[in-house]
This record gives C-alpha cells, sequence and structure tokens, in this order.
C-alpha cells in the first residue's frame, strides 16, 4: 500500500523524475521524465537506465564506484550528445533511497534540462567578448566592487586587481567624466536613479578611453545594499560618432553656406525628399511640394526637359551617371541655372531603386561664363579681323599670338613670327626704349604704353608701327601677358617722307625761281640800263670820236646780254630736258674722259690727279651733264690753284646706302665760306681775282646736278682747298 | 651845299660808270672822283687813304652786286675802318636791281642814304648834293 502510493506519487511529479533499483533499472518515473527520454507510450519500468538515456552522466560513475555510499544528493551539470547529433544539457541531481530496513534499494533521479539556460549564458559571455562588455557589482555594505574579466581588461589591469569604489572612480578621466560619474553615483544611492551615461576612462596603461557606463541601485528597506551594472568600451565607436559628428556639421553647414540642395528619390514608391536647400533653390514651397518625380519635372525649364528625362532614363539603366546642368524656372518665372550630380542605389538583385543627389544654382557662374565668352568671343573677333596688328605677347617678348593683319605688316607668316621674339624683329636703335617702358609696365608703374618705333620686315625693309602695349594679369593680379596693338604707319611715314622731299623739290624749285628772278632784275636790268643810257648818249653826243666810243660800248652791252641770254637759257634747258633723261652712267669712266679730255692743260699747270673710283660704281645720271660737272671742276681746282705749291687733285667716290658720294678735293686758294658760302653757287658770283671769273661755272653745275636728283655741297679753307661733295642717286 | 671835293664810284660795270662819270662832268659834281671795280678794292683804297692821312671822300655810289666783294659785304668792312670820318661819308647805293628784297635791306643799313636805281642820270646826283646841303 505504501508502495503504491508512493509510486504514484513519482508518477505524478510535474519534474523529471524516476527511481531505480540497485540494478539501475527503472522502477518508475515522472510524465516529464518519460516524455524527455521516452515516449509516452513505451513501457520504461524494468528498463536499464543506460538504455535509456543516451549517454550515461558522469555522476553515475561516482555513484557506482563508490557502491551508492553516498551521503547526500549529488548535483551535476552535464553535456549530452543526442543520437541525432544534437547537444542537451541536463542538470542531473541524484540521491539513494532507502529500505525500511535501511539498506539503500535504488537511486533517486531527477533531471533537469537546462539547454536553453545554458545556451543563454554562453551567448552572454560571447556576447561580452565580442561587445567588450564587461559587468561590475559594489557591495556597499562591504564595500566591495567585483568586476568581471573584461572589466578589468577594459581598465587595463592584471586579473587579480581588486578595485574598490574610490579606486573605480579614480578611473575616469579627471574634471567633467569624474565629476558626472560622482554625481550619477550618488543620485543612485541617495535616489535611486539608475544611469546609463558615455564618459571617458584613462586605462592604467594611461590610455584614453570612451566607454559606457550603466548602472542600477539596489534598495532594501530604503537603503542602497548594492550597485551593479555593465561596463562598455565603446572608444572605437564613440570616435566615430564623434568625427562623424564632425562631418555632418561640416557637411551641413557647407550645404547650407553653399546652398546645396541634397535629394532622394525612391524610384520603387515615386518619393522624393528634399533637404531645406532645396526649397529656396527651386523656388517652391514646402507645402505645395508634393514629393514626387513629377514635382521635380515641373520645375525643369520645357527647353531642357526632355533632354533631362533622357539623361535620367540612361542613370536609371546605369549606361551614365547622372551628371548635368539644366535650368529650372521658379514660379515667379526667374531663370536659374542648376548642376546636378546623382548616385544610384541597388537592391541585393542588382536591381535600381534609390537615387541621391545634389543641387547647386550656378547661374552666376554661367552667367559669368556666357559674359566671358562674349567678351572672348569679341575679343577673339577683333584680335582676328582687326585691321590693326594685334599680338598677345608673354613675357619673355615672344609672340604667343598674332593677328593677319600684323603678319601682313611684317611679312611673316603666324608660324614664322610665333617663332620670334619682338626682340629679334625690332630695329636695334628703338629696342632699348621699348625695352625700358615694357620694364616699367613690368615693374606696375603704368597700366600701358604707346610709342612709335620700326620694325624689320620680313624683307628687310623698315616698318613704322605705333605700338601701343596693355599688360594682362591673372587672378592673382600678377602680368600674365601683354597684348599689342600695332598701327602700321610705314605708308603714312613714306608718305610723309615723299612730301618732305617734294618740299624740299618745290623749295629748291622755288629759290631757283627766286634766283632767276633775280638775274631777270638784277642782270638783265643791267644790260638793259645800259643800253638805254648809252643809247641816249649817243643821241647827245656831237663828237666823232665819243660817238664811236659810245657805239662801241652799245655792241659791249648787247653781246653781254646776249651772253646773259643765253646763261638763263642753258639754265632753264637744264632744269626742263633733264627730265626722263637720267641713266645709269658709269662715274669711273667720266671722270677718266674728263680728265683725258683736259689732259694738255692739267699737264701746262703740272697738277697731279689722283682718281680712285670703283668701276662697279654707276649713278642715274646724264652724261652730258656729269662732263660739264666735272669739267667744270677741274678747271675750277686748276683755275684758283695756288702758286705756291703744286696743285693736287683727289676724286673718290663712295655708297652710301642709295647714293653715291663723290668727293672732290683740291690744294687750292680755297674760298671764306663764312662770307661767300651763301652766294657761292649764285649766279655771276665771283670770288677771285681772276680775269676768268664769270660766276657762271657754279651756278650750272649746282643746277645741273639738281636736275639729276643729285646735291653739291662745299668745305673749304681759305689758302688749304676746297672739296666738293656730290651726292648722286646710285644706279 | 655846292660840288663837292671827292666821291667814290664802286662798281665793276664800266659802262655804269661811263654813264655815272659823264653824269657828273655834265653837273660839274666834285673835283675828284676815285673808282673800284668791287668791295674789296674799294676796302683796300680807303683804307689805304686813311692810312695816309687824306680825307675820305663825302660821297660813295656803292653797287651791289660785283665780284670778290658785293655791296653788303663792302657795307659790313666799310663800319670796321679806323677812322672818325667816316660818319662823315654819305652812301648811295646804286643797283640795276629792282629786286624789292634788295630795297627793303639797303634799308636796314643806318650807312646808307638812299638807294638808286641804275642808269644813273644827272638829275639823281643833283638831288645828292641838295641832300647833303640838308645834311
Amino acid at each position: 500500500m505504501d508502495t503504491l502510493t508512493r509510486t504514484i506519487t513519482i508518477e505524478e511529479a510535474p519534474i523529471a523524475i524516476a527511481t531505480l533499483d540497485n540494478n539501475l533499472c527503472f522502477i518508475n518515473c515522472s510524465t516529464p521524465w518519460q516524455q524527455e527520454f521516452i515516449s509516452p507510450d513505451k513501457e520504461i519500468f524494468g528498463k536499464s537506465f543506460f538504455d535509456v538515456v543516451p549517454s550515461t552522466p558522469r555522476l553515475f560513475r561516482s555513484v557506482l564506484e563508490n557502491s551508492f555510499s553516498i551521503d547526500d544528493n549529488i548535483v551535476e551539470e552535464q553535456k549530452h550528445i543526442m543520437p541525432d547529433g544534437s547537444n542537451k544539457w541536463y542538470q542531473w541531481s541524484i540521491k539513494p533511497w532507502k529500505e525500511t530496513d535501511g539498506t539503500i534499494g535504488g537511486l533517486i533521479i531527477t533531471c533537469t534540462n537546462i539547454t536553453k539556460i545554458k545556451r543563454a549564458k554562453d551567448l552572454l559571455i560571447a556576447a561580452e567578448n565580442v561587445a567588450k562588455m564587461g559587468g561590475w557589482d559594489l557591495d556597499m555594505i562591504t564595500n566591495t566592487i567585483h568586476w568581471s574579466r573584461i572589466t578589468k581588461e577594459i581598465h587595463e589591469v592584471p586579473l587579480d586587481y581588486v578595485p574598490c569604489l574610490e579606486t573605480g572612480i579614480n578611473f575616469y578621466k579627471e574634471g567633467e567624466h569624474r565629476e558626472k560619474i560622482t554625481e550619477l553615483i550618488q543620485k543612485a544611492i541617495t535616489k535611486g536613479e539608475e544611469w546609463d551615461i558615455e564618459l571617458q576612462i584613462v586605462t592604467a596603461k594611461g590610455k584614453e578611453l570612451w566607454v559606457r557606463a550603466k548602472g542600477m541601485p539596489e534598495f532594501v528597506n530604503g537603503k542602497c545594499v548594492r550597485l551593479y551594472g555593465i561596463f562598455q568600451d565603446i572608444d572605437k565607436k564613440k570616435k566615430a560618432e564623434i568625427k562623424n559628428a564632425q562631418i555632418k556639421e561640416r557637411l551641413d553647414l557647407a550645404t547650407e553656406v553653399a546652398n546645396i540642395g541634397i535629394w532622394e528619390y525612391n524610384l520603387l514608391k515615386d518619393e522624393l525628399e528634399w533637404n531645406d536647400e532645396m526649397f529656396p533653390l527651386f523656388g517652391v514651397k514646402r507645402k505645395d511640394f508634393k514629393g514626387n518625380f513629377e514635382s521635380w519635372k515641373a520645375t525643369v525649364h520645357p527647353d531642357d526637359l526632355e533632354r533631362c528625362l533622357q539623361e535620367f532614363d540612361m542613370a536609371v539603366s546605369g549606361i551614365k551617371d547622372f551628371k548635368t546642368e539644366f535650368r529650372i524656372v521658379h514660379p515667379d518665372g526667374t531663370v536659374k541655372h542648376i548642376k546636378a550630380n546623382a548616385g544610384i542605389f541597388k537592391d541585393d538583385e542588382g536591381k535600381i531603386i534609390k537615387m541621391v543627389g545634389t543641387n547647386w544654382d550656378i547661374t552666376e557662374v554661367v552667367n559669368t561664363q556666357l559674359k566671358l565668352n562674349k567678351s572672348e568671343e569679341s575679343f577673339q573677333g577683333s584680335f582676328k579681323s582687326s585691321a590693326v596688328g594685334m599680338a598677345l605677347v608673354a613675357k619673355d617678348g615672344s609672340w604667343l599670338d598674332v593677328n593677319e593683319t600684323l603678319c601682313l605688316s611684317l611679312g611673316y607668316s603666324r608660324k614664322e613670327l610665333l617663332q620670334l621674339s619682338f626682340q629679334d624683329i625690332t630695329h636695334p636703335q628703338d629696342l632699348e626704349k621699348d625695352l625700358s617702358q615694357l620694364q616699367r609696365l613690368l615693374d606696375g608703374k603704368v597700366n600701358s604704353y604707346q610709342l612709335e618705333k620700326r620694325y624689320f620686315h620680313k624683307k628687310g625693309t623698315i616698318v613704322y608701327v605705333v605700338l601701343t602695349v596693355t599688360a594682362v594679369k591673372d587672378i592673382e593680379g600678377n602680368i600674365s601677358h601683354f597684348i599689342s596693338q600695332v598701327v602700321d604707319i610705314t605708308a603714312k611715314i613714306e608718305a610723309q617722307k615723299k612730301s618732305e622731299e617734294f618740299l624740299e623739290l618745290t623749295k629748291s624749285q622755288n629759290n631757283s625761281l627766286l634766283n632767276f628772278a633775280h638775274i631777270v632784275s638784277h642782270n638783265l636790268r643791267s644790260h638793259s640800263s645800259n643800253l638805254s643810257m648809252l643809247s641816249n648818249y649817243l643821241i647827245e653826243e656831237q663828237g666823232e670820236i665819243e660817238k664811236r666810243e659810245i657805239e662801241t660800248m652799245i655792241v659791249n652791252a648787247s653781246e653781254s646780254l646776249n651772253e646773259t641770254v643765253a646763261h638763263l637759257n642753258e639754265v632753264v634747258q637744264i632744269s626742263t630736258e633733264a627730265e626722263g633723261q637720267l641713266q645709269a652712267v658709269c662715274l669711273n669712266e667720266i671722270v677718266k674722259n674728263v680728265e683725258k679730255n683736259i689732259s694738255a692743260l692739267l699737264q701746262q699747270k703740272k697738277v697731279e690727279c689722283q682718281i680712285s673710283i670703283d668701276q662697279s660704281i654707276k649713278v642715274k645720271g646724264i652724261h652730258a651733264y656729269l662732263d660739264s660737272v666735272l669739267l667744270n671742276l677741274f678747271t675750277n681746282s686748276v683755275k684758283y690753284s695756288s702758286p705756291n705749291r703744286i696743285p693736287k687733285i683727289s676724286i673718290q667716290a663712295t655708297k652710301s646706302g642709295n647714293f653715291i658720294i663723290l668727293n672732290f678735293r683740291d690744294n687750292g686758294l680755297g674760298i671764306n665760306l663764312e662770307r661767300h658760302g651763301k652766294k657761292l653757287f649764285g649766279m655771276y658770283k665771283t670770288f677771285h681775282q681772276h680775269e676768268d671769273s664769270k660766276g657762271i661755272g657754279l651756278f650750272i653745275t649746282k643746277n645741273q646736278i639738281e636736275a639729276m636728283n643729285g646735291k653739291i655741297e662745299v668745305e673749304s679753307a681759305v689758302d688749304k682747298g676746297t672739296l666738293f661733295r656730290i651726292t648722286l642717286v646710285a644706279a | 651845299m655846292g660840288k663837292i671835293e671827292s666821291s667814290c664810284i664802286i662798281d665793276d660795270d664800266p659802262i655804269a660808270i661811263y654813264g655815272i662819270k659823264k653824269s657828273m662832268k655834265e653837273i660839274d659834281f666834285c673835283n675828284t672822283v676815285v673808282v673800284y671795280k668791287n668791295g674789296q678794292d674799294a676796302i683796300d683804297g680807303l683804307n689805304n687813304m686813311v692810312a695816309e692821312g687824306i680825307a675820305l671822300p663825302s660821297i660813295i655810289l656803292l653797287d651791289l652786286n660785283m665780284p670778290i666783294m658785293d655791296g653788303w659785304e663792302f657795307l659790313d668792312d666799310f663800319i670796321k675802318i679806323p677812322n672818325n670820318n667816316t660818319k662823315a661819308v654819305t652812301i648811295y647805293i646804286i643797283s640795276s636791281s629792282i629786286d624789292p628784297r634788295d630795297v627793303i635791306k639797303a634799308q636796314d643799313y643806318s650807312l646808307v642814304s638812299n638807294y638808286i636805281l641804275k642808269p644813273i642820270k644827272s638829275a639823281d646826283l643833283l638831288r645828292l648834293l641838295s641832300d647833303g646841303s640838308n645834311y
């Protein structure tokens, strides 16, 4: 009866419990046991423990070894590998039961499946390790602190380290961190408040570390008896967070300041999100914003819409990044230029689900660019088509670019010019003044300068220009290059020269005319007055001898008049005939020929002649005039030679540019030029007491030379000699 | 003032000299006439007179256009003759030149009393004498 009662009790127990006999065969078991180890419908009675329980608990070994002689209940947790390979944890508790006679009848076994608990604990430890999270526990009564292994590792203290409340607090970084934790602990003790805070500690090794400290108080009878909590190393995370916060702050500031709008578009849901900057950027009020693709599309300028949609499609289909510029129209009609960049986000299957991008206003940039383009265009246009020669010149003087007009002026092709510098083609006499002006420009003393200068044409001729140089500065205000404007005034200068020549010619012709007028008014008149006077005398005179005398004088006066008229005629002929009769004449031949013709005279007067004229020298002249000129000079030299020395004549010719200079030098009486210089080449001017002096030779000579476009000059010293310098045009 | 003691003709034209002399004779212009063929001869001659203490001619008839030294150059040199008596000499320019520039230039010389156009007639010489009386 007793047994029955017992049996029933065991079977109904709410825990897994079983009784075994001395052979370790089941006497009985509870329903939970049956459910744990064997199908509920199977009979367990009489079965061996070892057949029912998959792997024998280690505990049994000691029980068997000690022949059941165990005093008390023994408990052990053990991992069992099930027949299907899974693991289970059981907590075993074994106690012997005794027969009424006191002998051991068998064992009472309870078994608790602790697999879940065990696993949760393992997980906790693993989590603790992974999360670097430690625990701590402070007994307020004994003032002892327990730190878990991880907590000690975080503090970088040895595992046998024993902390107390004070040392624990002192690990917190001095200042706000330590003050904060102290305050929190006090609040917890006095007011029962929990804490969860992120603070910095300084480890035993002196490392600064961000930790998360969490603490909870435990109260008994209104008094705090215990504080416990967790302690976690969040240094990396915290530092990353701080850094992120800084970056975000910076980014927020940047986007706000730069007016960068950020948008995010969900393709699947057709949801468009804008940040605060987007609204003013697009001139859209937040309340009017529908937040879909359409609301963006509505803002785009009609002319740009099609292109934008194409670009959007290309981005969505992954052909091309969405990097574009487009115009938008504000509700008030203002047009803005927007620059847009976007990235795409794909789901696991590679399908594009989201686009995130930026927009910013580049209206000003675009407008500036447009203006710049326009001014650049107009500069290029005027540079190319300018009638003024223009060039961009580097600081070292090399040509960076030249226009067509400049090329034409200088005779070089563009390619040829670009390989030269302005120094290369500047007339050496003008280089220094240009360079000194340029230096002033480089020194910033002036912004531009202008000067007249000469270049050499490719052919070697001189190009006269008015040059204006302006400095061009880069964005930092330093001179980057120069713009040169070159106005070719060669034609003008040549015209000026020509008109000066004309003026000179006119002057000389005018002089000739005046001279002529003087000759007419004086020389002819003196004869006519003589004639009229003598005629009157002849009429009045009675004496025959007197009459004859007067008649003779009349004849002489007539002859003189005739002669003068002949001379004047000659001069007129010289001036009129020379036109168009100039031809190349070999100077040496002429001189030698004249010398030969008067060799008798020269020999008679023992004149020493030295003629040195290169055979190649040819002048534009008239043979007869040159003969006459030289004959006149030779005879003059002989006529006015000094009686005190052997007459010497030296004749030489040199070429100078387009001219031939003939020097005719003698060692004769010389002429007082101070006195007679002005009249030297005048008609009927004589300066020597000489029977042959008629004052006509040099007058004719000068006229002949001038008729050949030449000129005659004289140098002389009394009783030393005379030098006639004749300049003729080279042929 | 009537007849003067001596006069001087400076001219290179023998016909002109003949005419002047003839006219002088007609009106009994002076006792002696000195003739020089150009300015240089005249300067040399007058210098000699000064050196020998002979009084300079009171009237000089000066041609402009002459070889060696013309009338203008003579005037420039005449001032330089070292003798106070030069101030007592009246110089008349006799020229065939009707060039107004010559007439104007003659007025610039304070030494020159008048400009007489050739040919010289006796009436011209008479006027000189009466000029001299006003002197």
